[in-house]
């Protein structure tokens, strides 16, 4: 029984997810992009076969996404990232009933896409040239904030009283913000629930150029950090989505792609 | 039969309209010559008063006769022409509609050729300035309702009211400009002269005399200048609707260019600027269908009878008159 | 600056314009397979034009033209010839952002970059040009190039075309360009040279609605990078050899059309591209449209379609009535967001549309074409109403946006095969 696989080679980091002809999901691996992100991407792929006991003749499919897809010599197709991460959210939604938005934090963008009920891509929006409200953003944050980045969420609760308003969402100008704000006496706790707001309320604009439609679905490696997620539901005020392993659902959904097009190239082939 | 479409869409409606002006110039003004009677009620100016060249009579003419009658014999054997006559006009009117005015009204064409000589003299045309000429449009309507009304009260007393002289006679033909023209072409100008016998009948002839000289000099400035205050071209539009020859337009397929419009002597800007209507057939319209001769779009604007084009613009027709004309 | 720094600094605009042209060309000829035969006539003049400098016209007075709305008929009347300044360096927009304002669109900034540069081979500096007074950036533009030196006849447009008094008012100030246009040449336009004048470019134009028809054959036979290079060529090309050969280019698209023969793969999206202009070397939207699998059929495009489709009719072939005629053809038919009303685009937005059966449009503005920004909203959901997906896309001659455009397009013509394949 062949399997297929998904790789989703961001600016951050690379995932890549098997899944089985019933799309389930078989195994997953996520691995930082590094400089040399082909090398690392092939390895990634081979441990992944390796730990789930596969080889690559066992790979019906195989398709590629995110920012370095097309360097990706290995792939037999690539996608974009937003056509996969739709397709994705649609398969994981599915047990949550169903989502029709999509908001993606990765590490140099930000996107909104809205999907129908097939998961097919009806409009999206993504931010502008800068790392302006991405995870990159988040990484500068905790830096100079001298913070790992899964402390943040702990540090986002346990905010008393309100947090500053942090108007540079631009990486570069934001870190002097931050310093600024740490010099004239802010608690650590304020200023990141600061740029959760932030990042929050830059992103919700960029969801309400395409229009909100329940569920919204939130993923991206940004989505496991607690603090930004509530600091998301306040700003939209209602419930988000979080999938299980929030940054995978992109090379999820490219592995779901690979295998459709594994059927339909099986069938081109039957009816020969 | 693609050919052969194309050959009639590649036209130069131009030079067919002259020579079908010219024919129907003839029948009307000189067909009484060669015992040709087209009867009494013809939509068009086939003046009743140039005798015995009139091929038959315009309307209009034995509509103002007919008017002329007592209330009380409305439902009688009078009432019956009057009937009659209208049935008659409106089944020409039903086939050929407002192509009357384009094709064979004698005045029109006479109109016609003071542009061509304008023309070939480079004399720049005039337009009425659209604001209030779109008022003095509906002059011609005012017109209609006089040229019924008046015999009317000529014979009835309405409201104890005297009334009206009964030397009005035919009130709009007395300042209908081809009563003059039209029986000079058959060398007869006894129709130019003021009539001194009643003041009435002075005034209107004085008055007839007047409008002749403004539609010499109006109509050589402008083009068709006196059809935008015909009385005939009002009461065609009351029925024009319903008849079997079209002008339409797809608006879907029109960019509003405007090309329709340079060309429409009729200075009718819808032609150009509706886009949702189908049947444009406005009541200045005459149905020369030279819009559609200068059309670029493929069947945005046709001429149909009974829903079959009969001619239609074209890309091809287009450039192909272009570069005629463009020649010369 | 010294005399010698600016030669030198000439001399390297000069060397980063001809290899920034070099690239564009070599993108738009190398990286597409079976290009037509016929192109290569368009690709040798933007060698010479644009890789190598050289000038266009020789020494025929040339006339400068920063808009459709120029009644270029009227420029060959007086025995010159009109070249479309409107320019697409990113290399002159960089020579431009150096005094114009960081908000103004790339395409003023390019146009007057270059005019400030005494790099622009196609005008002698000094030169005539006439200016519409369109948007505010293209007015002002007006006199800024005065500031330059050149000679600019304003050309002053009215900003709406819907009123009668709009159109009376723009056909007196296009006889006042005829009339300025005699005096700066000292050339008398004459009924004949007028006339001839607008057979030859309605030539022009029909070469290019014949190419423009060819291109709703179901399988598209040519590609929308090649169509924009060839409109873009009627700017500076001489146009009788221009519409020579675009004929020839149209026999050859007919023979592929009866052979059977697809530019693009058979189910690759149809695009209907509309917005800011795509002006060689700046064709990156479009080749990066047709290299990520879909194809451009029909544009909406003033480098294009809204330049080249809309033909003049004259009633009276007289000197009053043919200049009459070609005012009218420049205002009525105009789609330009400068207009108040956004109608007539969105008709012939819907009219292309379904006759070229498109799948999918995509609208450009250019960062700073606050018209373009402005309409998009209205248009947008005018097209979705209709059905008809569209993807709004802000860039600029910047090279910077490239990645997270190729992501967009991408997902966008993805999206569109997607819908395709559930109808």
């Amino acid at each position: 029984m062949p399997y297929f696989a998904g790789i989703d080679i961001g600016s951050t980091a690379i995932k890549v997810v098997l899944v089985d002809e019933a799309d389930n999901l078989f195994a997953s691996k996520t691995v930082a992009t590094g400089s040399h992100f082909y090398g690392n991407a092939q390895a990634a792929f081979l441990s992944l076969l390796k730990e789930s006991g596969l080889e690559s003749g066992d790979i019906g499919f195989l398709t590629a996404t995110g920012y370095g897809r097309k360097l990706y010599r290995e792939a037999d197709e690539s996608v974009s990232e937003i056509t996969a991460n739709a397709m994705g959210a649609k398969k994981v939604g599915e047990a949550y009933g169903g989502i029709r938005t999509i908001i993606n934090i990765g590490g140099q963008d930000s996107k909104a896409i809205q999907i129908d009920r097939e998961g097919n891509v009806v409009n999206f929006a993504m931010n502008d040239k800068c790392a302006a409200g991405t995870g990159r953003f988040l990484d500068m944050a905790a830096r100079n904030l001298e913070l790992e980045l899964d402390e943040l969420g702990d540090y986002h609760f346990n905010l008393k009283g309100a947090p500053p308003v942090i108007n540079s969402t631009c990486a570069v100008f934001a870190e002097s913000e931050v310093i600024g704000l740490l010099a004239s006496g802010y608690s650590k706790e304020e200023i990141v629930a600061g740029i959760h707001f932030s990042i929050a309320k830059r992103t919700v604009r960029l969801v309400k150029r395409i229009g909100l439609e329940d569920q919204i679905y939130f993923d991206g490696g940004p989505a496991l950090n607690k603090g930004l997620v509530a600091a998301f539901e306040e700003e939209l005020m209602r419930k988000l989505v979080i999938p299980d392993i929030p940054q995978i659902t992109t090379a999820y959904g490219a592995a779901i792609l690979a295998r459709e097009a594994w059927q339909a190239e099986e069938l081109a082939a039957e009816q020969h | 039969m693609n050919r052969f479409r194309a050959f009639i869409n590649g036209a130069d409606i131009r030079r067919f309209r002259f020579w079908v002006q010219l024919g129907f110039f003839f029948l009307l003004v000189y067909g009484g010559y060669f015992m040709i009677n087209l009867g009494q009620s013809l939509p068009t100016f086939s003046c009743g008063f140039n005798q015995p060249g009139r091929a038959g009579v315009c309307y209009l003419l034995p509509l103002q006769h007919q008017t002329h009658i007592p209330w009380d014999s409305i439902i009688s054997g009078r009432g019956l022409g009057i009937l009659t006559g209208l049935l008659t006009f409106l089944a020409w009117l039903f086939v050929f509609n407002k192509a009357w005015c384009g094709y064979a009204c004698p005045l029109g064409t006479i109109q016609d050729w003071m542009t061509s000589l304008r023309q070939k003299l480079g004399i720049r045309y005039a337009t009425y300035n659209l604001d209030w000429f779109t008022r003095l449009k509906k002059i011609k309507y005012i017109l209609l309702i006089l040229l019924i009304v008046i015999p009317f009260l000529m014979a009835n007393s309405v409201a104890g009211l005297p009334k009206l002289p009964d030397d009005m006679g035919t009130p709009f033909c007395k300042i209908c400009p081809a009563r003059m023209v039209i029986p000079a072409m058959t060398g007869d100008f006894s129709q130019w002269t003021v009539d001194f016998s009643t003041g009435t009948a002075a005034a209107m002839t004085g008055l007839g005399m007047l409008v002749l000289g403004i539609f010499f000099v109006g109509g050589f400035i402008n083009k068709r200048f006196f059809c935008f205050f015909c009385p005939m071209s009002a009461l065609h539009s009351l029925f024009s609707k319903v008849a079997l020859l079209k002008l339409r337009k797809d608006g879907s397929k029109c960019t509003r260019c405007g090309d329709c419009y340079r060309a429409c002597d009729m200075q009718i800007r819808e032609i150009a600027d509706d886009v949702e209507s189908t049947t444009l057939v406005k009541d200045d319209c005459m149905m020369c269908f030279k819009c559609v001769a200068a059309c670029p779009e493929e069947g945005a604007l046709k001429a149909s009878f009974m829903n079959i084009p009969i001619y239609e613009s074209t890309e091809a027709g287009f450039f192909k008159r272009m570069t005629k004309r463009g020649k010369k | 600056m010294s005399a010698e720094a600016q030669v030198k600094q000439i001399e390297m605009v000069r060397r980063q314009l001809s290899r920034e042209s070099a690239e564009a060309l070599n993108k738009i000829e190398k990286d597409f397979p079976d290009n037509p035969k016929s192109m290569d006539y368009f690709y040798d003049l933007y060698r010479r034009v644009h890789c190598e400098g050289e000038a266009p016209h020789g020494d025929k007075k040339v006339i400068g033209t920063t808009c459709v709305q120029v009644p270029e008929e009227l420029i060959y009347a007086v025995g010159a010839v009109p070249v479309r300044l409107c320019n697409g360096s990113h290399t002159f927009d960089q020579l431009g952002a150096e005094f114009m304002p960081a908000k103004s669109c790339s395409l003023v900034k390019a146009t007057l970059g270059m005019l400030s540069s005494e790099v622009a081979s196609w005008l002698d500096q000094g030169g005539d040009i006439v200016n519409v007074t369109t948007c505010d950036q293209k007015t002002k533009a007006g006199r800024l190039m005065e500031e330059a030196g050149y000679r600019v006849h304003h050309l002053e447009l009215p900003p709406s075309k819907e009123s009668e008094a709009a159109r009376t008012y723009w056909q007196s100030n296009v006889n006042g360009f005829a009339r300025s246009l005699e005096s700066v040449t000292g050339h008398k336009i004459t009924r004949n040279g007028l006339r001839d004048a607008i057979v030859r470019v309605g030539r022009a134009q029909q070469a290019y609605r014949r190419l423009h028809r060819l291109r709703m054959s179901p399988l598209a036979p040519i590609l929308g990078k090649d169509v924009f290079l060839v409109t873009n060529a009627y700017f500076f090309d001489d146009i009788d050899s221009w519409t020579d050969a675009v004929e020839v280019l149209n026999d050859e698209i007919e023979r592929r059309c009866e052979e059977g023969f697809g530019a693009a793969q058979r189910r690759a999206p149809r695009i209907l591209f509309t917005g800011s202009p795509p002006i060689f070397p700046n064709l990156k939207l479009p080749t990066l449209i047709e290299q990520s699998g879909a194809v451009i059929v029909a544009d909406e495009t003033c480098s294009a379609n809204r330049m080249l489709y809309d033909v003049v009719n004259v009633d009276e072939w007289q000197l009053y009535d043919m200049v009459d005629a070609l005012a009218d053809r420049a205002l009525k038919p105009c789609t330009c967001p400068i207009f108040v009303s956004d109608e007539d685009r969105k008709r012939r937005l819907l009219e292309l549309a379904r006759t070229f059966a498109v799948d999918g449009v995509v609208y450009q503005a250019f960062s700073g074409c606050q018209v373009f920004e402005m309409e998009q909203r209205s248009i947008s959901r005018f097209l979705a109403d209709e059905g008809i997906p569209s993807l709004y896309v802000e860039t600029d001659y910047s090279p910077d946006d490239l990645g997270q455009l190729s992501t967009r397009i991408e997902a966008f013509i993805e999206s569109l095969k997607a819908r395709r394949r559930r109808k």
